[in-house]
């Protein structure tokens, strides 16, 4: 027996040592075309990655109403803030972010600061309060502080289509990656990507999911960090701290660099062989560039639009639920942000990299959504490690879908059916159904995603805004204001309603080539991808007057946020 | 019965010191992320003018003298090099694209000499048969074209480099045979060249500023504090907030 042992762990050894030298032979032959063809390493990981996570959905699975929604409150503060990091972290961070920057420089920073200082809010406004008040779900806290049914409809009803439009993006990114690696068209490459993430959610459920965002968490970083250093050595920036090595390159953009480019008495070149030269772009860096068609008022228009809508995004707040105490609440806010931050300090330097990389007129301007693979790509990578990296972006996109179809499926379980169809469901009916609306809202994003609207980064914010104008300003004065009642609420809400509805009329009869009074102005100054910056204000201005011209709190109410909320 | 407003509370009038002190840290604390964030843009935004880049000076000395058709006191070399700086960017727009290699391919064929012209024509034509081509090609076949594609600018670029100056190691040659195109008006006070110097302008200035220029760590500034210490604060920020939050409370014994 104790011979048969070490006899098979070599075979096993033999046969993962013949597989990687196929894979590494294999993907030899990826690296000269940027798309179109099948790329066998960069696949087996991929095939890999989502294995694992199907495998520990099924190890942690959910087994009664209170695990699916909210992990059993049996998540530490540092796993809580990995989980944290991989539900937020998604294609709009990983792909998205670094598209942006490449595309249109300076005015993408503004999805930076935003998706990162938003964070700062959630801490100081909302996490150990929410934590406090011990409800499951957004519209739970909602309905119960407003005393409102029909609040917590809307709000359930908000909560869907908030994390409705978010996983639209994601699936796009899901679509981008599946169509590099595998070759596939983006149709049958977003329709594969949802139906391997709903999988596995339907399986796991949140408990599952958490879990798997901790190992996906670690796969992002890994995947996202590695590839920069390699650029950064290759081509003689500081590569020990890459995040702040590629400055030099963002000034050498901003200057220009001739031809040859020689370093050490070498040429640097990319994949294709062209130098690493570029003509004088200060427009990649400076501010609102007149030729990137951005303005001032735009860079601060989605960097507050995306900030409140962090503290607004129903997935994001329901992950305080799942921490055993309120410090852990706080903590893994402090954990989470820094483990974003990793990523968000990374994420400029793959739009540098790609600006230098793609600077020769053969290669010209790529694709932004696809940008950091790309780069990696041009920059001469291993292409396993680009295919780790592409592995890393599904990841990402997989970790926010399955936080986001929990969320929805939450809302429509929980707060719609258990609380206003059914109150006396089962906890097996509960679960079939939280089941039932996950698959239905998979195939309803799936259809929208194919669509293609926008970029990923674009397309997520859009969900940031409809959150900020309706669940920011009802938590907001939820918890900091007793007097904030039920008529201001439905008031402030109907208001936030009313510029996402206009907003997005605008957009969608824009997009179908008509054309509606004020297009260009609505379009501009209340944009699609960030009409928060009116509405989020406007839903709080009116929620107050309204609320002051109307019947007070009910002391029950007043005196739960005055002994449980604030001590 | 109990008085209602006994339970009143609100984050601007808080019920005891525990609260007053808690609201006096979340305003510091949103004080100093707002100043931070946005007080910072609009400085940048204060203080920024819209400084152009030498190549649109020279451009502007060079442009009525080209306008003019005035072979004596123009430098078609400096001409051409701005065109060609301002065409290898790659925030250009398609139009705009399209009018720079017709302006390119304008200067180039005025200083070409006849005995060449007809050949580097030729060549041109050529090469845009094969990128006609590009759009029904798949797989191997539009690999190939590309290729070719290639090897005729490199040629285009050899060819042209004793008139151009620019070579194939060059950062120019390449973008300058790559924009040549058959058919483009010959003069340039055409009216399809009105909008060149708005276009020239528009690219080649940008909003700058001492907090632009100045490097830090490698970085412009402005970029170093947006894309870097933004971030570090606000990690920062977080962390000093809960230590604050949790002293106050262990302090006055208060458990959550």
């Amino acid at each position: 027996m104790n011979k048969v042992k070490p006899i098979i762990m070599k075979r096993i050894y033999l046969t993962i040592f013949i597989l990687l030298s196929g894979v590494l032979a294999l993907s030899a032959q990826s690296l000269t075309q940027l798309e179109g063809s099948f790329k066998t390493g960069p696949a087996i990981i991929l095939i890999a990655t989502l294995v694992t996570f199907v495998l520990v959905g099924i190890f942690f699975r959910a087994k009664d109403p209170a695990d699916y929604y909210a992990a059993g409150r049996s998540i530490s503060k540092v796993g809580s803030g990995m989980a944290i990091a991989s539900n937020w972290m998604s294609a709009a961070s990983v792909l998205g972010m670094a598209g942006m920057m490449y595309g249109f420089g300076y005015n993408g920073l503004a999805y930076v600061v935003g998706w990162t200082g938003g964070y700062v809010l959630l801490l100081i406004l909302m996490a150990a309060q929410i934590r406090k008040y011990g409800k499951y779900t957004a519209p739970d806290f909602i309905g119960d502080r407003y005393y409102s049914r029909d609040l917590r409809i809307v709000s359930a009803i908000f909560t869907i289509l908030i994390s409705f439009a978010y996983c639209v993006g994601q699936f796009g990114g899901i679509g981008l990656m599946f169509k590099w690696i595998l070759g596939l068209n983006y149709t049958w490459s977003v329709i594969i990507g949802s139906s391997v993430v709903l999988l596995y959610t339907l399986i796991s459920g949140m408990i599952g999911a958490t879990k798997n965002m901790q190992i996906q968490y670690v796969i992002i970083v890994v995947s996202f960090l590695l590839p920069v250093f390699i650029l950064a050595f290759k081509f003689d920036y500081f590569w020990l701290v890459p995040q702040i090595g590629y400055g030099a390159a963002v000034t050498d953009i901003v200057q220009g660099i001739p031809a040859p480019n020689i370093s050490g008495g070498a040429a640097l070149l990319n994949a294709y062989g062209h130098d690493l030269a570029i003509v004088p772009s200060p427009e990649f860096a400076m501010p609102w560039d007149p030729s990137s068609g951005t303005t001032f008022f735009q860079w601060m228009a989605i960097c507050f639009s995306l900030m409140v809508g962090t503290a607004g995004l129903p997935h994001v707040i329901q992950r305080f639920y799942v921490v055993p105490k309120v410090t852990d609440a706080r903590w893994s806010v402090v954990w989470g942000l820094f483990f974003i931050c990793l990523v968000y300090w990374t994420a400029p330097s793959y739009a540098a990299f790609g600006k230098l990389l793609s600077s020769n007129h053969e290669v010209g301007m790529l694709a932004k959504d696809a940008i950091v693979v790309y780069t990696a790509q041009l920059g001469g990578v291993n292409s396993l490690v680009v295919g780790l990296l592409a592995a890393g972006a599904i990841s990402a996109a997989f970790s926010t879908v399955s936080g986001l179809l929990v969320a929805g499926a939450s809302a429509f379980s929980h707060d719609l059916y258990v609380k206003v169809i059914n109150p006396s469901s089962t906890p097996k009916q509960q679960l079939n159904i939280a089941r039932m609306g996950t698959v239905l809202m998979a195939v309803l994003v799936t259809v929208v995603a194919l669509m293609k609207l926008g970029l990923i980064a674009q397309l997520v914010s859009v969900a940031f805004s409809m959150a900020a104008c309706t669940i920011f300003p009802l938590f907001l004065l939820g918890i900091w204001w007793s007097g904030s009642n039920r008529a201001g609420a439905k008031a402030g809400l109907f208001a936030g309603i009313l510029v996402t509805t206009i907003s997005l009329t605008y957009f969608i009869v824009g997009l179908s080539g008509g054309s509606l009074p004020g297009q260009a102005f609505i379009s501009y100054w209340l944009n699609v991808w960030y009409f928060a910056w009116l509405g989020a204000p406007l839903a709080i201005v009116v929620n107050i007057i309204v609320s002051k011209l109307t019947t007070p709190t009910p002391l029950e109410i007043k005196k739960f946020l005055a002994e449980q909320v604030h001590n | 019965m109990e008085p209602t407003d006994q339970y009143n509370f609100s984050i601007f009038t808080p019920r005891n010191l525990h609260g007053r002190k808690n609201r006096n840290v979340i305003f510091t604390m949103l004080l100093i992320w707002a100043v931070a964030v946005f007080g910072f843009q609009f400085l940048l935004r204060a203080i920024e003018k819209p400084t152009p880049e030498k190549t649109l000076g020279i451009f502007e000395t060079e442009w009525p003298y080209v306008l003019a058709g005035s072979e004596a006191n123009a430098d078609y070399s400096s001409f051409l090099n701005t065109l060609i700086h301002v065409k290898g960017k790659h925030i250009v727009k398609p139009a705009d694209q399209k009018l720079l290699s017709e302006a390119i391919s304008n200067v180039i064929f005025g200083i070409l000499p006849d005995s060449v012209s007809p050949l580097i024509a030729g060549q041109i034509k050529e090469r845009e048969a094969l990128e006609a081509s590009l759009v029904q090609l798949k797989g191997q076949q539009f690999v190939d074209t590309r290729m070719l594609i290639r090897d005729k600018n490199y040629q285009l670029t050899s060819l042209l480099e004793p008139y151009s100056g620019y070579g194939a190691n060059s950062l120019e040659g390449p973008i300058l045979a790559s924009s040549l195109k058959s058919e483009f008006p010959a003069s340039f006070s055409d009216e399809n060249y009105v909008r060149l110097p708005d276009l020239m302008k528009l690219y080649l200035t940008h909003n700058q500023s001492v907090l632009t220029d100045t490097k830090f760590l490698g970085f412009p500034f402005h970029y170093f504090y947006t894309a870097v210490f933004l971030l570090i604060l606000f990690v920062g920020l977080c962390i000093v907030y809960n230590l604050l939050i949790e002293w106050r409370l262990k302090k006055q014994g208060v458990v959550e």
